[in-house]
């Protein structure tokens, strides 16, 4: 017994100890932590559950203490964070490159499975060289076994992605079909291709951060959601990410006691510019709505027209989603069309009302944007509010012209209550675009076409540009004080809390990819 | 400074390169800020740092390009040759989609060169400026 018991402690340690004391020094020389390391930090003290710790290929010395690859170069298991269950794996770099071969995959596989069946979200922490090359095709089925998981437990349970070394080729793609990724700056990379294949290829020179880091990520692609400092604040962050989502698609999100905004209501009605063509940062309308003030926002970095995130509203978590004036005036164009469907489909898996704050003055006119496939991404953002069927609200702030009001979680796309403010411009167009088609032929004519334009859009406003034609037939259910938001809202959430929907029955409905 | 091999039309050029700021191999890296026009003068608290700007293509004067955001013209430039800016000054204003968007310095630096005239119109990736 003593002789067993001693090999199985020395089992356990070599297991602990990764790729042994030399590659963890490298690892840290990288500013990287182990696997461990990084699981230690996100889970609750003691909660880790280990799975297949001894899992090995070679199974010849499975007896003896000559492991090879201790783990197999991933840890996975499952644990506690902030008392509540996630699944879980940790790539681990120190051992063969964190490489994945067979059994690295059926241990992702393992827990990937095991998150579905429980109903507990999953969160990888990726740090791999790729394939191991050594296992040839074996590799391959583990990647694709992997990407089959992460669909069929799409909208199942929330699955989180974090890149916290290298993840290139077909490694990428597990990711890409999560919900979440995050990305740690300076030690994060994702590329289907590397710089070196690049370079033999086209001949373009690029280095590993330009062309796959977090900053490169967050803004240019959209590939990934959240950019972090550093592996301290990327916990921090998935953490405060988790404190909104429930922990499967039939669960409510947690609820936490209401807290009256950190900043003043009052100001919400001297936010929004007296001039229509000035601009402003609809944050600072989230922050005096939201509990706390606290708004954390999903892809800040990319296409930025938009704006979405998480809040909790009088203790819940819900969805924010708006156009932001401060950037290209806040039009919708490809990539914020993509950013904005992908959020709301997000929310709609998994039971997130939704509120939309709206001053949108169109679609972005381009040919870049037409050639691009405006029409095709744009379609997105009908196709996604009008399939959810969580509580939604949408609040005119300003702008609401023409197909970009409709798309902004109009009445007719399914939003249950419709507000506006004072200051809401709804309308087919813009004055100045109105006038120019409806009055043609006066401006024409005129002796003073500038004066006689600027009057008719002045008329035009004055008729036209405001939110009570609509409130007249209905598709706005009331025009409020913008210091009244909050309330409307918090009322508006409890009374759309218990809102069932029947949809005919199907397979899948196609979005407009 | 760094030696480098440039090859023109068969001919072989050996080109001195030196070193200005900074370290070598990455891009020059300065936090993206969405400049905050908050009337209430508040600072927006949940503002995070945003990640670093992606390399930017360079003018013919040397300095970073600035490029226009989306269609539309310009307003009024706010900025000449020679200005120092800083990250999130304002550049100048581009009328489009009936609003006067701001456009801002995503980094640091000193105005090289002014690519855009006043009440031109421009396309959206045209370049702006340029900040050396």
């Amino acid at each position: 017994m003593e002789d067993k018991l001693q090999h199985l402690a020395d089992r356990r340690r070599l297991t602990q100890g990764g790729g042994g004391e030399k590659r963890v020094a490298e690892q840290h020389e990288k500013g990287k932590q182990t696997a461990r390391e990084r699981l230690e930090m996100l889970l609750d003290q003691g909660s880790f559950i280990e799975l297949g710790a001894f899992v090995q290929t070679n199974l010849g010395d499975a007896g003896s203490l000559d492991i090879k690859n201790p783990g197999e170069g991933v840890v996975a298991g499952c644990g506690t964070i902030d008392g509540r269950r996630v699944y879980l794996y940790a790539q681990d770099f120190t051992v063969a490159g964190g490489s994945l071969g067979e059994a690295h995959a059926a241990k992702i596989c393992r827990v990937l499975d095991l998150a579905g069946q429980n109903g507990a979200p999953l969160i990888g922490l990726n740090d791999s060289g790729g394939a191991r090359i050594q296992e040839g095709v074996s590799a391959l089925d583990g990647f694709g076994s992997i990407f089959y998981r992460n669909t069929i437990y799409s909208g199942v349970v929330p699955q989180i992605s974090v890149i916290m070394g290298p993840c290139a080729g077909g490694a990428v793609y597990s990711p890409a079909l999560t919900d979440f990724v995050f990305m740690v700056n300076q030690t994060g990379n994702m590329f289907i291709t590397g710089p070196q294949v690049i370079k033999a290829v086209t001949g373009e020179s690029v280095s590993s951060e330009e062309l796959g880091g977090a900053a490169t990520h967050n803004q240019t692609s959209g590939v990934a959601h959240f950019y972090a400092q550093s592996e301290e604040d990327c916990i921090r962050q998935i953490k405060e990410l988790l404190s909104f989502l429930p922990s499967n698609n039939l669960d409510e999100a947690p609820l936490s006691s209401p807290r009256e905004p950190a900043l003043s209501a009052e100001e919400l009605v001297t936010i929004i510019p007296e001039s229509p063509n000035k601009a402003y940062d609809v944050r600072e309308i989230i922050l005096r709505v939201v509990d706390g003030s606290e708004f954390m926002e999903v892809h800040s970095g990319f296409a930025q027209n938009a704006v979405v995130g998480f809040a909790r509203i009088g203790g819940r978590p819900t969805g924010v989603i708006a156009n932001q004036p401060l950037v290209k005036a806040g039009c919708l164009d490809i990539n914020s069309s993509d950013k904005i469907a992908r959020f709301v489909r997000f929310c709609d898996c998994f039971n997130l009302p939704l509120v939309t704050l709206v001053d949108v003055p169109g679609y972005l006119p381009g040919v870049e944007q037409e050639w691009g496939g405006v029409i095709r991404h744009g379609a997105k953002i009908l196709y996604a509010y009008s399939e959810a069927t969580v509580p939604q609200i949408s609040i005119i702030l300003r702008k609401a012209y023409g197909g970009a009001y409709i798309a902004m979680n109009s009445s007719s796309l399914g939003a249950d209550l419709c507000l506006a403010w004072p200051t809401a411009e709804i309308a087919v167009m813009g004055p100045e675009g109105a006038v120019n088609i409806i009055n043609r032929r006066e401006l024409e004519a005129s002796e003073n076409p500038e004066q006689a334009r600027f009057d008719l859009v002045q008329q035009y406003r004055a008729k036209y540009a405001n939110p009570y034609i609509a409130a007249a037939r209905g598709w706005i259910d009331q025009v409020i004080d913008p210091r009244e938001t909050r309330a409307a809202l918090i009322h508006g959430l409890k009374m759309l809390e218990t809102k069932r929907e029947q949809r005919p029955q199907r397979k899948h409905g196609n979005i407009p990819l | 400074m760094k030696k480098f091999k440039v090859t023109v039309d068969g001919q072989v050029y050996e080109v001195l390169v030196e070193e200005v700021q900074g370290s070598s191999s990455a891009p020059q890296i300065t936090p993206l800020e969405i400049k905050t026009a908050s009337p209430a003068g508040k600072k927006l608290e949940a503002e995070k740092s945003l990640p670093q700007a992606p390399p930017v293509p360079r003018g013919s004067s040397g300095g970073a390009v600035v490029s226009s955001p989306m269609p539309g013209s310009i307003v009024s430039m706010k900025v000449q040759v020679g200005d120092r800016v800083a990250a999130g000054d304002l550049l100048l204003i581009l009328e489009a989609m009936k609003m006067e968007n701001e456009v801002v310095a995503p980094f640091s630096g000193i105005v090289v060169e002014i690519m855009a005239k006043n009440g031109a119109a421009v396309n959206s990736g045209e370049p702006l400026l340029a900040i050396g």
